[in-house]
């Protein structure tokens, strides 16, 4: 019974593979910066995508803009703007030389004139 | 003895695995062949060019006459859609959409070797905003962009346009495109399977740059009252063709430059559009001016000393022979000043004045006020004129230029020349252009404001202003040009339409060009303005015909512009002022 168990145990220490620590060690690093390669490059590929992302929503956001611009634009055409007047009821126009009033600064310093202007009064324009 | 032959079975397999990955990747990355570095090259390599957007084109205050804006080509990839997809769902999606029949879509569709088919081009996002929603399978929207005027047909002579490759081919679009076309963006990457970019094998990155945006002197209110004005008069009186112009006579800037027939510079490639409709008669259509030369006949002649203003003049009661040819008057008059010469519109009287100054000194003072040669005008399509040279004069020549027969201007020479009376006898460049600004906010280009020549003094220009302040005065021919409190200096003209030589040269006897320039206010001009109709119906006389629409414009113009009876635009106090709006995006 004895001699069986010597035998068996020394059948096992046969199959045993020899594995240094320092191998250990070594294969545990390469697998580590492995990881970090491969962490990385799926950080930098998030990244890219994120620029890209980024990138078009950028030009999306910059036509919206001219594409507002465009229908403001469109909007202050003077026709349109005539045309939007018409449609409710609303009569504008420029006024008569006689209902203006002139407010004017004085040339030579900082006095206010305020002048109700009657066309032939009003030669300090001159 | 089973156990470790198993395990090193297993080992020298996977070793073997292992070993064969590594000397096939070996292969590939210690030396690939060429045609396989070349094939993978190929298959990743993305390579964009992107064009920056056109410059936008603006009025004087910022708004936008011109603008390049984001489209979309509406394509399908007809295989797929007969594959995966329901043609018969995409059908009924795009007709709603597209001008085209039920059947035009579907015979596009039903392509089954085909992977690529346009439908549609250049199309508003808005309007595909509806498909892009239902997502359907095997439709696809191209990104482009599109030049879009959101102003329609307004200033469309100035503006022209720009063709679908986004290359100018009128008006400003034409003169400006080396400045307002923008800058081609390169780039150059990778792409994966799903033949989308590799953001981190980006080599290369130039960023596509917009054009320059080109601001002109012109304003989109007084362009309005312009056309208008214009609009009215067609109506009236149905001319073949009618034009007009508002200039800063202190500058030459134009500030309105309008020309009916018109287009809508959105629909350039209309088919039924005809090509003689785009033409920008105020620069590029000669004409004989009639009367209003009389004024630059008269004004020389007072320079020079060979007449004055109170010098007396038979006017032969409207009926004079000279050099065998018989000269009229509209209305027969006897003895008349030169005063009364220029607000009566005498043919007669201003032939004998001409003929004072003598043929010399009459060619050399049309050539000085700009006649016979181009203005100079950053416009594409202008037209010189024809002044023929003395050599070629008859006897009778003389006569006819006096009252603006037998030389051919366009409306733009003659309103230069009209602004040369208001600014002193100093003749000015006309110019549309003030300035060029890169898409960073630097200006790159700007017009200064160019001084041509002086063909008559300060003093002859003052008396002459008054001279022509009297023809809108009672008894002058051009009454119906007046504004309400304001002095108006102006010249009707009224004369035959050229017969071309293929219809028998001379003069066709009821067709006749109507014009009406001038100026105002008189004592200190600010604003010139000329009308011109072609071919007026129901009436012919300048002053009846281009004298309303010149008074509509005026009248209008100056109390937009803020300028008072004296002439200055009017000095607002800070706060007050009431800046027109301005659609400028910082």
């Amino acid at each position: 019974m004895k001699k069986k168990t010597k035998k068996r145990k020394n059948s096992k220490a046969e199959v045993r593979i020899p594995f240094p620590n320092v191998l250990a060690v070594v294969l545990v690093c390469v697998a580590a910066s492995g990881l970090s390669y491969v962490w990385l490059c799926a950080r930098c590929d998030t990244l890219g995508s994120e620029i890209k992302r980024l990138e078009r929503e950028r030009r999306t956001v910059r036509q919206q803009a001219i594409s507002e611009q465009d229908r403001w634009s469109n909007m202050l055409a003077p026709a349109n703007f005539q045309r939007v007047l018409k449609h409710h009821r609303l009569n504008m126009s420029l006024p008569d030389e006689r209902q203006i009033v002139r407010v004017r600064r004085r040339s030579g310093g900082n006095v206010l004139t305020l002048a109700a202007c009657r066309n032939a009064k009003d030669t300090d324009a001159l | 003895m089973h156990y470790k032959g198993r395990t090193i079975l297993a080992s020298v397999l996977v070793a073997a695995l292992f070993a064969g990955l590594g000397v096939r990747l070996a292969f590939l990355h210690l030396k690939p062949s060429a045609e396989t570095l070349n094939r993978i090259e190929e298959g990743r390599r993305l390579e964009q060019e992107t064009r920056g957007p056109r410059g936008r084109i603006l009025d004087r205050r910022g708004n936008i006459f011109a603008v390049d804006i984001a489209a979309r080509h509406l394509c399908a990839d007809p295989k797929f859609i007969l594959e995966h997809g329901d043609i018969q769902q995409v059908c009924e999606a795009i007709q709603d959409i597209v001008p085209m029949s039920r059947p035009e879509i579907w015979k596009l569709l039903d392509q089954p070797q085909r992977q690529y088919v346009r439908i549609q081009k250049y199309m508003r996002e808005k309007s595909l905003e509806p498909l892009m929603e239902k997502k359907l399978k095997g439709v696809i929207f191209e990104e482009t962009s599109m030049r879009n005027y959101p102003k329609g047909a307004l200033g469309a002579h100035v503006i022209g346009f720009s063709n679908r490759e986004g290359v100018g081919s009128a008006g400003i679009e034409l003169r400006m495109n080396s400045y307002l076309l923008g800058t081609t963006g390169l780039r150059v990457s990778q792409k994966d399977g799903r033949r989308r970019e590799i953001y981190s094998r980006r080599t290369v990155d130039i960023e596509p740059q917009p054009g320059a945006d080109v601001y002109l002197t012109i304003d989109q209110q007084v362009q309005y009252f312009t056309e208008k004005a214009l609009d009215e008069l067609v109506q009236e009186y149905r001319p073949q063709g009618a034009w007009a112009i508002v200039q800063n006579v202190r500058t030459g800037e134009i500030l309105a430059m309008a020309s009916w027939p018109t287009f809508n510079p959105n629909r350039y490639s209309d088919p039924n559009l005809p090509s003689e409709w785009m033409r920008n008669r105020a620069v590029g259509f000669g004409y004989e001016p009639g009367s209003v030369m009389k004024s630059v006949i008269i004004a020389s002649a007072l320079d020079g000393g060979y007449v004055t203003s109170r010098d007396v003049f038979d006017c032969e009661d409207g009926r004079w022979m000279y050099g065998g040819r018989a000269l009229h008057d509209s209305h027969g008059e006897g003895l008349l000043t030169v005063a009364d010469i220029l607000k009566k519109s005498s043919n007669i009287g201003a032939a004998k004045i001409a003929l004072q100054m003598g043929n010399q000194k009459a060619y050399q003072c049309l050539k000085d006020f700009g006649f016979g040669s181009r203005t100079g005008v950053d416009l594409p399509g202008e037209e010189g004129g024809i002044l023929w040279p003395v050599k070629n004069w008859s006897k009778i020549s003389i006569t006819r230029l006096a009252m603006g027969h037998e030389i051919n201007v366009t409306a733009l020479q003659m309103i230069s020349a009209l602004s040369t009376i208001a600014n002193d006898g100093t003749r000015m460049r006309p110019y549309v252009i003030e300035k060029v600004v890169s898409a960073n906010g630097q200006t790159v280009f700007e017009t200064i404001p160019e001084e041509l020549n002086r063909p008559i003094r300060p003093e002859t220009a003052k008396l002459m202003r008054r001279l022509l302040a009297r023809v809108t005065q009672p008894g002058g021919t051009g009454t119906k040009a007046a504004v309400q409190g304001y002095a108006v200096a102006g010249k009707t003209g009224t004369a035959q339409k050229v017969r071309p030589k293929e219809e028998g040269g001379g003069y066709y006897p009821r067709k006749y060009i109507a014009s009406f320039g001038g100026f105002l206010p008189v004592e200190n001009p600010a604003i010139s303005i000329i009308v011109v109709a072609d071919d007026p119906q129901g009436a012919h006389y300048g002053g009846t015909v281009c004298g309303p629409a010149f008074r509509k414009i005026a009248d209008q113009s100056v109390r937009y512009l803020r300028i008072s009876p004296q002439g200055f635009p009017t000095e607002y106090v800070s706060g007050l002022e009431s800046i027109p709006f301005s659609e400028e995006v910082p």
